[in-house]
């Protein structure tokens, strides 16, 4: 059992020791402080109708557990998702098969390895609520349990599942990152579907255990309140909405049996299920076609002439930019599965058919979002390939290299969106087309200053699902391509941000070469 | 070409990877020779660019590349010790990007990436992906890039290493063949790999040159201080403590220890060779 959990606290230890870790936690504490909206703020997380509930222990205990519990799931497998990968990439996998550990017991320490990584940013977040309740309650009492319970019920088995979710992933799916990370895509939105205020049932399938308690909100407040308009009630960020000036009591929930087996069945279910197909773990035994090589290269082995150095073909000079722009280019389309050309080419060949409208709202950023594995690694791939020896110590690896993998992912995001801009372009609608314009430097901007700052692509990985998940969503304010609002005011903010963004991936990069 | 390095420093904080290491030379071979930690990935490191010395200049014919590194990396081969590749290009597509990065082009480049690969027994696995390579293949394909360019300068950190005997060989026909016209630095942990490349040997230890001279001269430092001894096999443990052992050749009563130092009662001189002087350098 020792060994068991020094297995996970290393692993925990040299995962939480990143950058990648740490703006994570960042964002978490930016973003939980944004859970519960300042007496006067512009937005509202939890409201119904005009009405929010009064700001005591049991408000914010709840409305941060719920909102935490649906923020740490759509992160949080983004977060987790490579325990197995890195193992394989630094070949400790290979050493941890060769000893007496089995597989389940190996999945098991990535799963709760995960799990003590979501609960560190769980507990930041469990204290940020606390925070905020001291710096916004209106004279109510503090009662730690207020906040304990819903913490313990709410977020606690919603996280435990995303981690086993994540191992199986990593153990079903292998080495295609790219499936995993689209794959949880479409879990997660079906995941957040199944949420629903009218059935009892469906509030015990709810992963994010947010259903009863929004059950319950509702229907102490309707006790309090006869007002039509309050039955509505919406989770989730909205903004500009200033009238939820009324207020009803919530005084917390007592939990249903049938609730509490439904988060431990979130929990058993995954971890029924990694145990019982845990046999069929590869145990990092991959194949790896060349290493037994052809019989006829044997052969052909001592046969075979030496360098002749004075009849090599003599190389010329040419240091522009295209070389290595192609080289970058080709690149980026070999970076990923080969199979994913295909719903990447099908979503182009609907922007030409669909409204424009639909083309633009769903088709760009979803399109976009399938090439993440792609341009997630522009800048960091030299360093998490430990290429960079090479690369730093080319010709102008600033001038030369950083612009050319720009400009190709650039041009891989503006070619996906041919389709579409050809039709504005059509349409004489040049305000979209310097919107989608704007979008793929800006998205590319982000990429490549994450992948510098973090040396690695989790981060930008994290981001852009949010990203992408809001824009779906339609919130108008993560709309970095105008589909949802004007452009035009966009750019204001946009703009700027985009130029901050160059300016530190330069600035970054050169220090990077200085520091390799 | 000629290199001159003159008080080179790389400092960690109150450590000294490289320290004060002053070194001139022009064609030909150096070989580094020293153990773990002794400085000489670091010392390639800066001379190769990738790392900036924390004091002193390297001068490449007048130019000090500390300060202007793009003169020499148009010019440069530089394999490092522990390096990575794309894995999800073949050889050609690898080497094609590596001739981008380094600023060649034309329509010679092509031919030049399939003589080298010829010459170094990749061309049956060119078209697969390096990611299913063997270590030695991928270490190959590194000595591919580090030719690309026809370097005038050129820097091998541990290149041997993965390289199966025969392919050993090879490696050191080709280094002798670029000699002529070029300036390589060379490390090695494996003594016998210098002794049949390097014109001159430069020793490291904590940082700095030990010794730096050609290989005769390396040997003299140990010249009558190499002796052969017969002893019990349980005399070991002992006998190691007081003296600096260079191999062990067991036979079946009694082991003979060869060792650096003072002469004691039954031991006969031996002919010293460059593994004797490396560790007499570097241990004492």
């Amino acid at each position: 059992m020792n060994t068991f959990f020094t297995i996970i606290k290393s692993d925990y230890l040299q995962r939480t020791r990143s950058y990648t870790f740490l703006i994570t936690l960042c964002i978490s504490v930016a973003v939980g402080y944004t859970f519960i909206p300042a007496p006067g703020a512009s937005y509202a997380t939890i409201q119904l109708g005009e009405y929010i509930g009064v700001y005591n222990a049991a408000w914010f205990g709840y409305v941060t557990a719920m909102m935490s519990s649906v923020f740490l799931s759509l992160i949080g497998f983004y977060l987790i998702n490579s325990g197995i990968k890195r193992d394989r990439i630094t070949q400790v996998g290979q050493i941890t098969a060769a000893t007496s550990i089995s597989n389940t017991a190996y999945l098991c320490t990535k799963a709760l390895s995960n799990f003590a990584i979501l609960m560190t940013i769980l507990a930041v977040l469990f204290g940020m609520s606390i925070i905020l309740f001291f710096l916004y309650s209106d004279g109510y009492p503090f009662d730690i349990m207020q906040f304990i319970t819903p913490f313990l019920f709410i977020p606690v088995p919603a996280i435990a599942c995303i981690s086993i979710l994540a191992v199986l992933f990593e153990m079903i799916l292998g080495k295609y990152s790219v499936l995993q990370n689209i794959g949880f895509f479409i879990v997660f939105g079906f995941l957040v579907s199944l949420q629903s205020r009218d059935s009892f049932n469906t509030a015990n399938v709810d992963l994010f255990g947010s259903q009863v308690v929004i059950n319950a909100m509702v229907d102490v407040a309707q006790t309090q309140i006869t007002d039509p308009d309050m039955i509505e009630l919406n989770i989730g960020y909205t903004i500009g909405n200033k009238s939820a000036s009324k207020t009803f009591i919530f005084e917390g929930v007592s939990f249903p049996i049938s609730y509490n087996i439904s988060r431990l069945l979130w929990v058993g279910g995954p971890l029924l299920l990694l145990c019982s197909i845990a046999p069929f773990f590869h145990r990092f035994d991959i194949k790896e076609a060349l290493r037994l090589l052809p019989k006829k290269y044997n052969e052909e082995y001592r046969k075979h002439k030496r360098i002749q150095i004075d009849e090599l073909a003599e190389v010329t000079p040419k240091i522009g930019l295209y070389t290595l722009y192609k080289m970058e280019l080709y690149m980026l389309t070999q970076n990923s599965s080969k199979w994913l050309w295909l719903p990447t080419l099908s979503i182009m060949i609907a922007m030409i058919f669909v409204p424009i409208t639909i083309s633009h709202q769903i088709l760009l950023p979803l399109v976009w979002f399938l090439q993440i594995a792609r341009i997630a690694s522009i800048t960091s791939k030299e360093l998490t390939s430990n290429v960079a020896p090479f690369a730093f110590a080319s010709y102008k690896p600033l001038q030369r290299l950083l612009t050319s993998q720009l400009l190709a992912a650039i041009t891989l995001l503006l070619v996906l969106a041919s389709p579409l801009l050809i039709r504005l372009l059509i349409n004489n609608d040049s305000t979209a087309v310097s919107a989608i314009l704007l979008g793929a430097l800006f998205i590319i901007s982000l990429a490549a200053f994450f992948g510098i700052v973090t040396r690695g692509k989790k981060l930008f990985e994290i981001v852009f699902f949010i990203v992408t998940y809001t824009n779906m969503s339609k919130l108008p304010y993560t709309d970095y391509f105008g589909g949802l609002t004007p452009a035009i005011h966009h750019y204001y903010i946009l703009i700027p941000i985009v130029v901050v963004l160059y300016v530190g991936t330069y600035s970054m990069r050169k220090l990077e070469i200085r520091r390799l | 070409m000629q290199l001159d390095i003159q008080n080179l420093s790389k400092r960690y904080g109150n450590n000294y990877g490289v320290k004060e290491y002053s070194l001139s030379m022009e064609k030909g071979i150096l070989g580094l020779l020293g153990p773990n930690g002794a400085g000489k990935s670091t010392l390639l490191k800066m001379i190769a660019t990738v790392s900036k010395p924390t004091e002193g200049t390297i001068l490449v014919n007048r130019n000090n590349i500390v300060k202007d590194p793009n003169y020499i990396r148009k010019q440069l081969g530089y394999l490092p010790q522990n390096f990575g590749v794309y894995p999800n290009l073949n050889a050609i597509e690898f080497l094609n990007y590596m001739a981008a990065l380094k600023g060649i082009g034309g329509p010679s480049v092509k031919k030049r990436i399939y003589q080298l690969l010829e010459g170094l027994n990749l061309m049956d696995a060119a078209k697969k992906p390096i990611g299913t390579y063997s270590g030695g293949m991928k270490q190959r394909v590194g000595i591919a890039q580090a030719l690309l360019n026809n370097p005038k300068m050129l820097i091998f950190d541990e290149p041997t290493v993965g390289l199966d005997p025969e392919e050993r060989v090879r490696f050191r026909n080709l280094i002798s063949d670029l000699a002529n016209e070029c300036i390589i630095i060379l490390s090695s942990h494996i003594v016998s790999d210098i002794v049949t490349i390097a014109d001159e040997v430069a020793i490291m230890k904590k940082g700095t040159l030990v010794s730096k001279g050609f290989q005769e001269d390396t040997i003299a430092h140990v010249a009558g201080r190499v002796y052969e001894i017969k002893i019990p096999k349980d005399a070991i443990t002992t006998f190691k403590k007081d003296h600096t052992i260079v191999s062990i050749t067991r036979k079946a009563s009694h082991v003979i220890v060869r060792y650096v130092g003072t002469s004691v009662e039954g031991a006969t001189t031996a002919l010293p060779t460059l593994e004797d002087a490396y560790l007499y350098l570097t241990k004492n």
